[in-house]
């Protein structure tokens, strides 16, 4: 019996979004997107869309594989613009009003009226609810699976795996929109609602996202001038002996120039290393917001992340690397040491930052992320099995 | 400690038998201060069809849904089915359809009856067979395939009968069943009803469609301000009020003599009682007798030898009897004074006169006011 009402919940899912013009309007649209996908080309030539040629682009598959255009488009475009953000609107507006139709009167007496527990009705619907954003998702990204096949030359199914992870990422939205519902009994409140809270988010994302940058660059300004001080302490330090010994002087082998020595011989010194001080401690006041921002996530679902994690499976550190050592730009971060002015490498800082965004555990944005969905749920379970309809 | 819940369950259990739905002190109280249901006791037996009545705001919706889940009550002492109110599995052998009930739009007639049936627990395995009978059984086949957001209010009524029907249940609970069905329709649904019952299945009706219940109903229990104040079949609530009333075609003063000269026995052991005037003349005041013991406006009563109660009201005489015997002396005690007899009638109260009994303030003749019991509670404070 339960697998029968289990199943009827989900058919009626199915059959509700049969109904309505937005689902099927997105899924056009979602094909429309692979299809564009499929109509770009590169070869040593350079890039093409359909028949024509985009000269003024500088790009050809020396520079980029056809297999990591295709990815690096799924994961830009497909998934970064489409799947989450217009399509996750798409999704809200048409599953938004699942719970305070659920919940209407005349409607609730018939679901509550069944030998079905409340609890289960509850989060049979709750995953019912989520089958729109399955269905696009894997619609999406199967297509998306063959064109990359077909036109990148290269079969990959962790590309699949953006059907869970696009999913967990909309549960993580959907949880809140229904417990939403379940208060305001209103769709259109429940839907601004959880805009305004992903919009909390997206905030959240941006500041972390800033800051991460910010502690980048000034960890590789620190670092570049950690290394300009140590080396033209060392050269200093040579030189100075150098000097005296060319002038007779006896010094033993383990001479240690003192720090008045070094300085009267290199007045260029003094302003790296209070460079050096200062980067230091903007390093470490950018470490301090960063990680307090990092703390603030930890409670809060990861949506960006979790969608991330596929770009981490899809596109190695080393394709990446590749990817930016192909263009013509400055890899390291370095330090005139006359000036002492840091001329910060963009490759440098980007490397940085990913690396800094990548070494957050897969168990930390998916674990709290689920964390906060159960709390959410739970929360709207208690509710709705209390309330009196 | 384990020993008196122990006890109580058993007493319940045995209680039960023989009752579908057995209420003890079922109560519910919103936000602490709205007593929706103050303490109901009712008792709905096997293969009955049983009519819960009462004016708006009563509690009849409220009751029906804390037997359906739908609502959690104060406090409940009760079984459906042999099984405490609120057990969830019980539910698989009870249809409802609720009052203002919606439909998803989307889902066809024949859909809706298969994705309620589903919930319910129907069997899949004669699912389609029973949902083409049921929509023939409500005279929707037709409909079967069309969308329910095109149907009308009735039509929605009838396929909500059907998916109330489709597990099977041994008990039906249908709230205001006739609402927005036309007379046909109506009929149908009775016919539906009727059928259940020689079926040898429950019917429980909430409605405050009085002429309907009273064509269905075996008992009837009526609700007011969240309590029980009558229950018992229509028999046993009217037993005392029926009557015989034999009409003169004279004017009331030469009515209550012949009435005097044909009963002097009665009559002059009566009393003078002032009666509510009669019908199509509100307004009008009941005035003391001044010239004559039976005066216009002015009842009287008093007792037969054979103990049975009489009335005299105008032109008419009220006999407190069933029996055709009772009157035939009476009758020919009148004839044989010249009397001219206009109509007599065998009169039993209908439903709608135990209604409109039972919502009347006995001290001030006023109805009660619709809605939950809000002031006793805030008395009681």
């Amino acid at each position: 019996m339960m697998l029968r009402q289990t199943a009827a919940l989900f058919v009626d899912a199915y059959r509700e979004l049969n109904s309505r013009k937005l689902f099927w309007i997105t899924l056009v649209l979602s094909g429309l997107v692979v299809a564009s996908f499929a109509a770009v080309g590169i070869d040593k030539q350079g890039l093409t869309i359909l028949w024509f040629r985009l000269d003024f682009i500088p790009l050809n598959s020396d520079i980029l594989p056809p297999s990591l255009l295709y990815k690096t488009m799924f994961l830009n475009l497909g998934l970064g613009i489409w799947l989450t953000w217009i399509a996750a609107i798409l999704a809200l507006i048409t599953t938004a009003g699942m719970i305070p139709d659920l919940i209407a009167g005349g409607s609730v007496e018939m679901m509550l009226s069944k030998p079905i527990s409340r609890v289960r009705l509850f989060l049979t619907k709750y995953a019912a609810g989520l089958l729109f954003v399955t269905l696009q998702v894997g619609v999406f990204s199967v297509a998306s699976f063959g064109v990359i096949g077909i036109r990148g030359g290269e079969w990959e199914p962790a590309l699949l795996l953006a059907i869970p992870l696009v999913v967990a990422f909309f549960s993580f939205l959907f949880c809140v929109c229904v417990l939403l519902g379940l208060l305001t009994r209103s769709t259109i409140a429940s839907l601004l609602l959880t805009l305004l809270f992903w919009f909390f988010i997206f905030l959240l994302n941006a500041t972390d996202a800033a800051l991460v940058q910010w502690r980048s660059m000034a960890e590789a300004q620190r670092d570049a001038l950690v290394r300009q001080v140590a080396q033209a302490e060392d050269n200093t330090r040579q030189l100075l002996i150098t000097e005296r010994r060319s002038l007779g002087e006896e010094l033993p082998e383990d001479y240690h120039a003192t720090e008045e020595e070094i300085a009267g011989v290199n007045p260029f010194l003094k302003g790296l290393r209070d460079k050096r001080d200062s980067a230091e401690k903007t390093a470490t006041q950018a470490a301090k917001w960063s990680g307090i921002i990092f703390a603030a996530k930890t409670v809060v679902p990861k949506t960006g992340e979790t969608v991330a994690l596929l770009e981490r499976t899809l596109v190695s550190m080393a394709e990446l690397d590749a990817l930016m050592s192909g263009q013509d730009k400055p890899k390291r971060t370095t330090v005139n040491e006359q000036t002492a002015e840091v001329s910060v490498s963009e490759y440098d800082v980007s490397i940085r930052a990913t690396e800094i965004l990548r070494d957050r555990s897969v168990a930390w944005i998916l674990g709290t992320s689920f964390a906060f969905e159960a709390v959410v749920l739970a929360l709207s379970c208690f509710i709705f099995a209390r309330r009196d309809f | 400690m384990t020993t008196a819940p122990t006890a109580e369950l058993a007493t319940a259990a045995t209680r039960s038998d023989g009752l579908v739905i057995d209420l003890h002190h079922v109560a519910k109280t919103y936000r602490g201060r709205i007593r929706a249901l103050c303490g109901i006791d009712m008792q709905v037996r096997r293969s009955e069809v049983f009519g819960l009545l009462g004016p708006n705001g009563a509690g009849k919706s409220t009751l029906v849904k804390i037997l359906m889940t739908v609502i959690r009550p104060t406090e409940c002492r009760g079984t459906m089915l042999g099984e405490p109110i609120g057990h969830k599995p019980t539910l698989a052998r009870v249809g409802y359809l609720p009052e203002h009930h919606r439909f998803p739009p989307y889902l066809t007639g024949a859909q809706v009856v298969d994705f309620y049936g589903a919930l319910a627990g129907a069997p899949r395995a004669h699912m389609r067979r029973r949902t083409g009978e049921l929509l023939e059984l409500v005279g929707m086949k037709d409909w079967a395939r069309k969308k329910v957001g095109s149907y009308s209010k009735g039509m929605r009524q009838r396929v909500g009968i059907a998916q109330a029907l489709v597990n099977s249940p041994d008990v039906v609970l249908l709230d205001e069943p006739t609402d927005g069905v036309d007379p046909v329709g109506r009929r149908d649904i009775r016919e539906i009803v009727q059928r259940l019952r020689s079926e040898g299945r429950t019917v429980f009706i909430n409605s405050h469609l009085l002429s309907e219940l009273e064509m269905v109903c075996d008992r009837v229990a009526i609700l007011v301000q969240g309590r029980v104040v009558q229950q018992g079949t229509i028999d046993e609530l009217t037993a005392d009020k029926r009557r015989y009333e034999i009409e003169l075609a004279a004017e009331p003063e030469a009515a209550a003599t012949y009435f005097q000269r044909a009963l002097p026995e009665a009559i002059r052991h009566g009393e003078h009682a002032v009666l509510p005037p009669p019908a199509g003349e509100e307004g009008a005041t009941a005035a003391p007798p001044t010239h004559s013991p039976m005066a216009r406006r002015v009842g009287y009563h008093g007792q037969l030898a054979t103990g049975e109660w009489l009335e005299i009201d105008h032109a008419t005489l009220r006999i407190g009897s069933t029996e055709p015997a009772t009157i035939q002396p009476i009758i020919d005690a009148l004839r044989e004074r010249g009397a001219v007899i206009r109509s007599i009638r065998q009169h039993r109260p209908s439903l709608e006169d135990l209604f409109m009994q039972a919502v009347t303030d006995p001290n001030t003749g006023e109805t009660l006011k619709p809605g939950a019991d809000r002031a006793r509670k805030e008395r009681g404070r």
